[in-house]
């Protein structure tokens, strides 16, 4: 019993932390249509970073700056910003598919100098980290999972707090104009590519944080960390839970995580002897079929998105003022997927 | 009257137990649990390896008369899938020994992040990572931590001792792109260098690529003698082709990575005459009842494709580990490793007449010494190996033997490089 709890805690810690991820990506694509192709640059930015900040002293390489842990979590996020910052200000005209190639690109290049910079980064044997915050203290391993479960439970719930109330602010009416029409906002005075800017800056921070505490909780962090799959990962966790509804993120990240190492256990558990060699080729096909099963039953995603003009306006609307915007709404999603 | 009903019905009760007792013992199972990378081509022979040496050893009792049970999980070669299979076999399986996993950028996070502070016992057959011997030099492992990939450093050694030997004055250097390669090309870079051999070009290979035309050209511009490759079978292929059709020389020394059919055929024998590989060798008396044998009968087929001894040694000494351990727990586990790995010990082959002698020897306390697919293994503090070596060549039939070097002269000539 203990050990089922455990393990739940153990996954639970890593659906949180993913969940973070998923959620910058939803502000991202979900509110504002910015195409990041390259989610893991700034998740493995982040986690270098802290790692780097927060770490021991490594023989003749970069580093070992010793930071205490909310510091070097602090410098992660502010990396991962800066990376965000310098890439968008590069590819501030690229759309959609363009965009998309440009940052899968800029991820490809983080995984390549990790891989072979090694006086920064450690090069392919990865970096150790430092002993996880509070851990000689606290010493039961259980209870620390326990603990740092609670820190990025809190980490999530900020995070999605901060979130809800941003994008029910008027700058989140603004984010979704710009994915509406940007030549509607322009013509309203806006500026589209500040605007745009921003919503990849905040949330290449909030994927940074969620590297961060990634590398904290793994204590190492290496380049095979930072394969092109986690980017994949965290889009099918936005698509599957409802891209724009931020409750929805975090439920697809549940569903398709679990899912992902779900299908592992039960192979495991079901399959019979003569088959456990191929289990791990039949997990593949079973992740396939829970994310186009739930895609096939819920195209929209599990929790789709609830298009409002504004809260306010919510409220005092009668149905048939509200009934246009959704028609708009069905429409630009619809052309977005071709 | 009811104490004298009642002890009369304990009795029947014990009387009934007593032999099914026996039975029961057989009945028992203990699990131990794999992670290792089964969807990817390479990874399932190391699996199946495995999955064989514990038949093996069911076949001659199990550990204490119960059935062994391996718990196989994927690990995608994702860290993250890898660290999750390994923390629901150490929870919910309950496995006191985790095998795997191969990648060392997998079998890292799961050393610290779950067995460790698990208290399980993790055995390696293939993450060669120096990163490791680190991380055990600062007391991180709690002693539990262990691999039968013998360390890049032996392995590099005998490289360049295979180099230095045929007398080639400059070599350059070809090696995967990854934790393995770029270890294993730094320290042979510095071992010739040592040896006073001109390293003419070290240059990395990045797999999945569909030509290495740029990289061939940068090292055979520096006009080496020959060449030292570091690299797995699909990307040493082409860059062997590459090297070859441009007029790069024949004269090869490569890893035993390349101890493959594959690469064999796919660049052809009549191009490897003069291909000389290192690998850790065969334990060389008797070994006629070890494990290439063993592998034959079962599989059909020569054991050629890399960690499958490693696999398979790494698999039987835990058994012989929790055989000889008074309790089935890691660390206790972690501590009879020495009495099974004991070079005074009694010799022991992994075959049934000598998984039974070892049985014996161990339960009435004794030590053996476990003869096995890589050599009589020894592991030091660290948990690392050193092994006999063995230089091979290609020849028809697949690989064969050109020279044995024992431990005492592997550990006498890294002793003369540092």
């Amino acid at each position: 019993m203990i050990g089922l709890v455990s393990y739940l805690v153990f996954f639970f810690t890593i659906t949180t932390i993913l969940a973070i991820a998923v959620l910058g990506l939803n502000l991202q694509w979900g509110h504002t249509g910015i195409f990041n192709g390259g989610v893991v640059a700034f998740f493995g930015t982040g986690a270098y970073a802290v790692i780097l900040l927060g770490g021991p002293e490594r023989a003749g390489e970069f580093g070992g700056f010793d930071l205490i842990w909310p510091l070097a979590m602090l410098g992660g996020m502010i990396a991962a910003g800066l990376l965000a910052l310098i890439v968008g200000l590069a590819t501030t005209r690229l759309r959609h598919d363009y965009l998309a190639i440009a940052t899968f690109g800029v991820a490809i290049a983080v995984e390549t100098v990790a891989r072979n910079a090694e006086y920064w980064t450690g090069g392919a044997k990865g970096l150790r980290g430092f002993q996880r915050p509070l851990e000689a203290a606290i010493g039961d391993p259980f209870l620390y999972n326990l603990g740092f479960l609670s820190v990025v439970i809190l980490c999530l719930v900020l995070v999605f707090i901060a979130l809800e109330r941003l994008v029910r602010s008027p700058f989140g009416r603004l984010l979704r104009a710009v994915r509406e029409d940007e030549t509607a906002a322009r013509a309203l005075g806006k500026s589209p590519s500040r605007v745009r800017l921003q919503s990849f800056v905040i949330g290449a921070v909030i994927m940074g944080l969620s590297g961060g505490l990634y590398a904290t909780f793994y204590a190492y962090i290496g380049p095979q960390d930072l394969a092109p799959i986690l980017t994949f990962q965290i889009w099918a966790m936005l698509i599957v839970g409802g891209a724009g509804n931020n409750r929805g993120a975090v439920l697809g990240t549940l569903v398709v995580w679990g899912g992902w190492v779900g299908s592992g256990w039960a192979l495991t558990a079901f399959a019979p002897q003569s088959m456990q060699l191929y289990a791990g080729t039949l997990q593949y096909i079973l992740i396939g079929l829970i994310i186009v099963g739930t895609l096939m039953l819920r195209p929209r995603g599990l929790l789709p998105e609830i298009l409002t003009v504004s809260a306010r306006a919510a409220q005092g609307a009668t149905p048939s003022e509200s009934r246009p915007a959704m028609r708009t709404g069905q429409t630009t999603k619809g052309e977005k997927v071709t | 009257m009811k104490n004298g009903l009642k002890s009369a019905f304990y009795g029947i009760a014990l009387a009934a137990c007593l032999p099914a007792a026996p039975a029961l013992a057989q009945d028992c199972t203990v699990k131990i649990g794999a992670v290792l990378p089964t969807s990817v081509d390479w990874g399932r022979p190391i699996a199946e390896t495995a999955q064989f040496a514990v038949d093996l050893f069911n076949e001659a009792g199990g550990v204490k008369g119960c059935q062994i049970d391996m718990v196989l999980r994927d690990t995608q070669v994702d860290p993250k899938v890898g660290v999750d299979a390994a923390k629901a076999l150490v929870d919910l399986e309950k496995v006191p020994v985790l095998l795997g996993a191969v990648s060392s950028g997998v079998s890292m996070p799961i050393l610290t992040s779950v067995t460790v502070p698990s208290k399980v016992m993790q055995m390696s057959c293939c993450s060669s990572s120096t990163a490791f011997t680190g991380v055990a030099a600062d007391g991180k492992t709690d002693g539990l931590w262990f691999r039968t990939f013998a360390t890049t450093r032996n392995q590099s050694a005998v490289a360049a001792k295979l180099v230095q030997e045929r007398g080639y004055e400059s070599v350059a250097i070809f090696y995967k792109n990854d934790d393995w390669g770029q270890d294993i090309g730094r320290l042979v870079q510095a071992d010739l260098e040592a040896l006073g051999i001109n390293v003419t070009a070290s240059v990395a290979i990045t797999d999945g690529q569909a030509s290495y035309r740029a990289e061939v050209t940068e090292a055979l511009k520096t006009q080496p003698q020959a060449v030292y490759m570091a690299l797995y079978p699909a990307e040493g292929t082409l860059v062997a082709r590459e090297w070859i059709s441009l007029g790069g020389s024949q004269k090869m020394v490569v890893a035993n990575s390349l101890k493959s059919d594959e690469f064999r055929d796919n660049v052809g024998l009549q191009y490897l005459g003069d291909v000389v590989g290192h690998d850790s060798a065969q334990p060389r008396t008797e070994s006629a009842a070890g494990f290439v044998d063993l592998y034959k009968a079962k599989f059909k087929s020569e054991p050629n494709g890399p960690g499958l001894p490693n696999s398979f040694d790494a698999t039987m000494i835990a058994l012989l580990a929790m055989e000889a351990a008074d309790e089935a727990a890691g660390p206790a586990i972690a501590k009879a490793i020495p009495r099974v790995t004991d070079p005074e010990g009694e010799k022991i082959f992994p075959n049934a007449e000598g998984l039974k002698k070892a049985k014996e020897v161990l339960g009435a306390g004794g030590s053996v010494s476990y003869q096995g697919g890589t050599g009589p293994v020894t592991f030091d503090a660290n948990g690392d190996v050193s092994a006999p070596a063995v230089a091979w060549g290609f020849s028809e039939e697949g690989t064969k033997e050109v020279t044995y070097y024992t431990l005492d002269e592997v550990n006498a000539f890294i002793e003369t490089l540092n």
